[in-house]
């Protein structure tokens, strides 16, 4: 029976694949998360998302330009509620 | 964060803070930085206060003042409502303690900015879009079905929905979609889309700033597209994939990750204008940051929804919390 040799730069270029390939077989392959079906979907939705904008960010009108609040405090004859926070109150509640 | 939230929602505060007083809400990262006259403006009034940022440290509170720049009451953060009620009590004292004709309309004249510093203000550019991206901590219960998780007796925080934004550019809405959609046709997600999903979006924000991730925690991820419908009036996108992210090369070993699918719908209409944007994350999310303590120990549940938003209220204009680094947040690394 004839044996055909496969030739040495073939033999290199499926170690160096394999090599490159091996960091997606370790420790940082996709783990235990599961494909999500479109019932878990529904269900985070459910979950997650808030009826309203109004529950997260409150029924207060706030602006998020204070020279515009500082003009308009002017204007009607009225004091400034600024809440100022690192990270935008209105936008990691 | 959602207790900073808790006082805003009594109703005595929310009389006085909509009918007495501006309200108006901001980030101090950009403001005690910004150098024009709104960062001036800022910096005089906290300095009338005891947060007088030195060393450039935060200024964050609740500050009560005049157009004209006098601190009338401060107090650092909001959670208790008796406290904040005193607050904008004694502010509204103060003020009618001013005399009269600087309390008056119009007794002060404020002129339009004219120059603000492009370096610490965001805005989205026209054509852009903004997507709502909610953020919940679960639990499952036995049969593994989900449930929203009960604050009580449990010592842990950040039960309640996060919100931030995702900022999709005119140019990523085209990148979306081929010049000529197919049913069944599937590709990979744009990379820039990808990674600005991944990294600064796929976050634990539910107990306050989340560190996001870096470009090499992203350990592996597949986001796909398939046209799932093409008629004249729309074309619907299915997207779908994984994407581990772990601050270690081994996640058994990392400190904070997130293992997670992805599953969502695109839909264009007719004008290859986006006119929904839904998609879901869910999986295990395990660590904490500096500014995020308190997670649950071990790996559980995190979901997130990204929803479109009509971008018609001074909320939806809020930059995403990694807008402070442009750059990074709309520009791939890879």
């Amino acid at each position: 029976m004839r044996v055909r040799m496969i030739p040495r730069r073939v033999v290199w270029m499926v170690l160096a694949m394999g090599a490159a390939l091996l960091p997606c077989a370790g420790p940082g392959r996709l783990q235990a998360a599961e494909a999500l079906t479109r019932g878990v979907y529904d269900r985070v939705l459910e979950l997650v998302r808030p009826e309203g904008i109004d529950q997260l960010v409150g029924e207060i009108p706030w602006g998020i330009d204070l020279w515009q609040a500082r003009r308009q405090a002017a204007a009607e004859g009225k004091p400034i509620l600024l809440w100022e926070m690192d990270g935008h109150p209105l936008g990691c509640t | 964060m959602a207790g900073r939230a808790l006082a805003f929602a009594d109703p005595e505060i929310i009389r006085m803070a909509s009918h007495d007083f501006i309200p108006v809400a901001g980030d101090d990262w950009y403001q005690r930085r910004r150098q024009d006259a709104e960062g001036e403006f800022f910096r005089s009034v906290a300095d009338q206060g005891p947060r007088k940022g030195a060393g450039g440290a935060t200024r964050q509170g609740i500050y009560c003042l005049t157009a004209s720049g006098k601190l009338l009451a401060y107090k650092n953060a909001g959670q208790n409502p008796q406290v904040m009620r005193e607050v904008l009590r004694d502010a509204l004292v103060a003020w009618n303690r001013l005399p009269s004709d600087e309390r008056r309309p119009g007794a002060v004249e404020i002129p339009p900015l004219e120059r603000a510093d492009d370096r610490y203000t965001r805005t989205l550019a026209e054509g852009g879009l903004v997507v709502n991206v909610y953020t919940r901590a679960l639990e499952r219960n036995e049969d593994r079905t989900l449930e929203t998780c009960s604050t009580r007796g449990t010592g842990y925080e950040g039960f309640a929905t996060a919100l931030d934004h995702l900022w999709l550019t005119e140019a990523d809405g085209r990148s979306l979609l081929p010049d000529s959609p197919r049913e069944g046709q599937a590709y990979p997600l744009a990379p820039r889309i990808a990674e600005r999903i991944l990294r600064f979006h796929l976050v634990d924000n539910t107990r306050g700033e989340p560190p996001f991730w870096r470009a090499d925690d992203i350990r592996s991820s597949r986001l796909t597209v398939e046209i799932e419908a093409v008629t004249p009036e729309q074309v619907r996108l299915r997207l779908e994939g994984q994407a581990l992210l772990a601050t270690d090369a081994d996640p058994a070993r990392a400190e904070r990750g997130y293992d997670a699918s992805l599953l969502g719908w695109i839909t264009f209409d007719r004008k290859r204008q986006i006119d929904a944007f839904d998609i879901v994350a869910l999986g295990e999310h395990w660590g904490e940051g500096p500014y995020t303590r308190g997670a649950r120990p071990g790996r559980t549940p995190l979901a997130i929804v990204m929803q479109l938003t009509a971008g018609d209220s001074p909320a939806d204009r809020v930059p995403p919390a990694a807008m402070r680094n442009p750059q990074e947040y709309l520009s791939p690394s890879r």
